[in-house]
């Protein structure tokens, strides 16, 4: 018991210094761009694990929420000038208006047509920044948006900006954690299976979904003022279905319903396409196979593949040992 | 002293199908009361009915004196009053732990925001849960199973295991909808004595059943319904010998049998 728990406070350790040290070894501002939008990646896919993973509603509209969660804290803050914190709060309370303006719908319809509510909603809020010339900057874009700053430090190289983003993803994944191994986890995870059993245990399901709408939302509204604040550009373009199907493939990649597996899927998905560069123009196709062949192989998605190896490893270093103390017993 | 369950003439139409017709019946404390009847005349909706999963068309239902038609089915449940379902209704991918788990959610009050800044208050009733969860299943008798997917236990079990969930909640009342269909002839003995066990310890039931030998061993009052009318009402002896109930439903053979 003691030594497994040494095993996981080295792992932990050798992981943080790991973080830390990204910065270091990575040189190239291309790459830290890419780890960087891996951060705020894995801070959506986190919030999505709600409402996808663990309830089992499909929601194919992320893009709306990053794209309202985005503009809200970039708007408020070049034109109010207010912080580009304050503008993240007014992000979260967005995520809240949303969750529950898209948790209402979910509740009266179901499967395939909440999918396509989704999309329509994303698709309206891209069309609306995309028209809205005189707020949103239409199509153009909008410029100069203020990056975050703490006392006057402004967060405008991309190592400060990692550092920031590493400590926000880590707070957001100990608040899925903990919220997915409580009872609300549990509960989420039950409405997927069965809804009416859950009812007559006494939940109030309307409340349930909309608080899982509610969580993704906010997740997904944090990352997009994250995104705002960090490109300081960034026009509607961006925000099309493509994106919104996106991380739902970095959630089915990395595992459904599972805190680990989202943080995976979200790395595998940014960062494969990055390493596969190499390939030229047929990095594309192989970059497809290998999410094809992982879903057919690892059903249960890349987190999981990789428990099952370190589980795998364990046993046989386990099992070398206990040979080996088998053989000095002679 | 009110009567624990009583249904005043409920009516429910399905457009032109009188699916429960003006049905009244009053359930005694500390009694375990049936509802037996063909196929299609009206006992699952009628279960329906009280728990609020489909509206009615007229009528009354009271728990104890209080008026529960006309809520939304998760307040008839927290109001006191369980359900198992004819067609089991588990959560397949979580185990059977978590399963009884899910049935004591409300019973824990924490919401979101104070689970997540109140770690140690969370903590401690995700324990409680847990020991309460763990003790029900050793009381129904399937705490070896604990850590089993529930789409890896048997039909039987996983039809108990809804009882144990519906335990969580502590009702006054449990709804049994069929509990011993697809049950082999041990399982549904054993069904037997969970039931009769929990009913010692004082939660009543209202139960569905087409199996004669578990109704006749343990209910107290049978209401027989045919066409969504009650048809008759009384003790087991009653209504083995009513020529109406053998006529729409028991046969002459049963009653042959019986007397035997």
């Amino acid at each position: 018991m003691t030594k497994s728990n040494i095993t996981k406070l080295a792992g932990i350790v050798l992981l943080s210094i790991f973080m830390l040290l990204v910065p270091v070894f990575v040189k190239n501002d291309y790459y830290m761009l890419v780890i960087n939008r891996l951060l705020i990646n894995i801070v959506i896919v986190l919030g999505l694990n709600f409402i996808t993973g663990l309830t089992g509603q499909m929601n194919l509209g992320t893009a709306g929420i990053f794209a309202l969660g985005a503009y809200t804290s970039a708007l408020l803050s070049k034109n109010l000038g207010i912080s580009p914190w304050l503008g993240m709060l007014a992000a979260v309370c967005m995520g809240l208006l949303i969750g529950v303006g898209l948790g209402f719908p979910s509740l009266r319809i179901k499967g395939v047509y909440l999918s396509l509510t989704t999309i329509g909603f994303a698709e309206v809020v891209r069309l609306l920044c995309a028209n809205l010339n005189d707020v949103t900057g239409g199509t153009q874009g909008l410029r100069q948006i203020p990056p975050f700053s703490v006392f006057g430090f402004k967060f405008n190289t991309q190592q400060s900006v990692y550092y920031l983003f590493l400590v926000i993803a880590l707070i957001a994944f100990f608040i899925a954690c903990r919220i997915t191994y409580s009872k609300w986890g549990r509960v989420f995870k039950s409405l997927r299976d069965n809804v009416e059993a859950v009812e007559m245990c006494g939940v109030n399901i309307a409340s349930v979904k909309i608080k899982a709408f509610t969580l993704a939302a906010v997740f997904g509204s944090i990352g997009g003022s994250m995104y705002a604040h960090y490109m300081g550009y960034m026009n509607p373009s961006t925000f099309n279905t493509d994106l919104s199907a996106n991380f739902v493939i970095m959630l089915m990649v990395g595992g459904i319903g599972s805190v680990v597996g989202n943080v995976v899927g979200a790395v595998i998905v940014t960062a494969l396409p990055e390493v596969l560069r190499f390939l030229g123009t047929y990095y594309q196709l192989v970059f497809a196979t290998i999410i094809v062949l992982g879903a057919i192989f690892l059903p249960n998605g890349w987190g999981d593949g990789i428990r099952r190896l370190y589980r795998w490893i364990r046993k046989k270093c386990v099992g070398q040992k206990t040979q080996e103390g088998g053989a000095e017993n002679e | 002293m009110s009567s624990l369950l009583q249904v005043s003439n409920i009516t429910k139409r399905f457009q032109g199908l009188v699916a429960v017709n003006d049905l009244s019946l009053t359930m005694e404390h500390r009694t375990i009361h049936a509802l037996i009847g063909p196929n299609g005349a009206g006992k699952t909706t009628t279960i329906n009915l009280i728990t609020g999963v489909t509206p009615l068309t007229s009528g009354e239902v009271q728990l104890d004196g209080k008026t529960i038609s006309g809520l939304p089915t998760f307040q008839v449940a927290r109001s006191g009053i369980g359900r198992t379902f004819q067609n089991i209704k588990v959560f397949p991918s979580m185990t059977l732990l978590e399963n009884v788990m899910v049935g004591g959610h409300e019973i824990a009050p924490m919401g979101i925001l104070k689970g997540l800044f109140n770690m140690r208050g969370a903590q401690k009733e995700e324990k409680l849960l847990k020991e309460k969860a763990e003790q029900i299943l050793d009381y129904i008798g399937m705490y070896k199973w604990k850590d089993e997917l529930m789409e890896n236990l048997p039909y039987g079990r996983q039809k108990i295991s809804e009882l144990a969930r519906a335990l969580m909640t502590g009702p006054k009342l449990i709804l049994l909808d069929e509990p011993a269909a697809g049950l082999n002839p041990s399982e549904r003995s054993e069904l037997v004595k969970v039931i009769m066990k929990v009913y010692e310890d004082g939660t009543d039931f209202f139960l569905i059943e087409h199996n004669m030998d578990v109704i006749m061993k343990i209910s107290s009052k049978i209401t027989v319904l045919n066409f969504g009318s009650k048809i008759a009402e009384g003790t087991p002896k009653e209504i083995q010998n009513n020529d109406e109930v053998i006529k729409a439903y028991l046969g002459r053979k049963y009653q042959a049998q019986s007397q035997n």
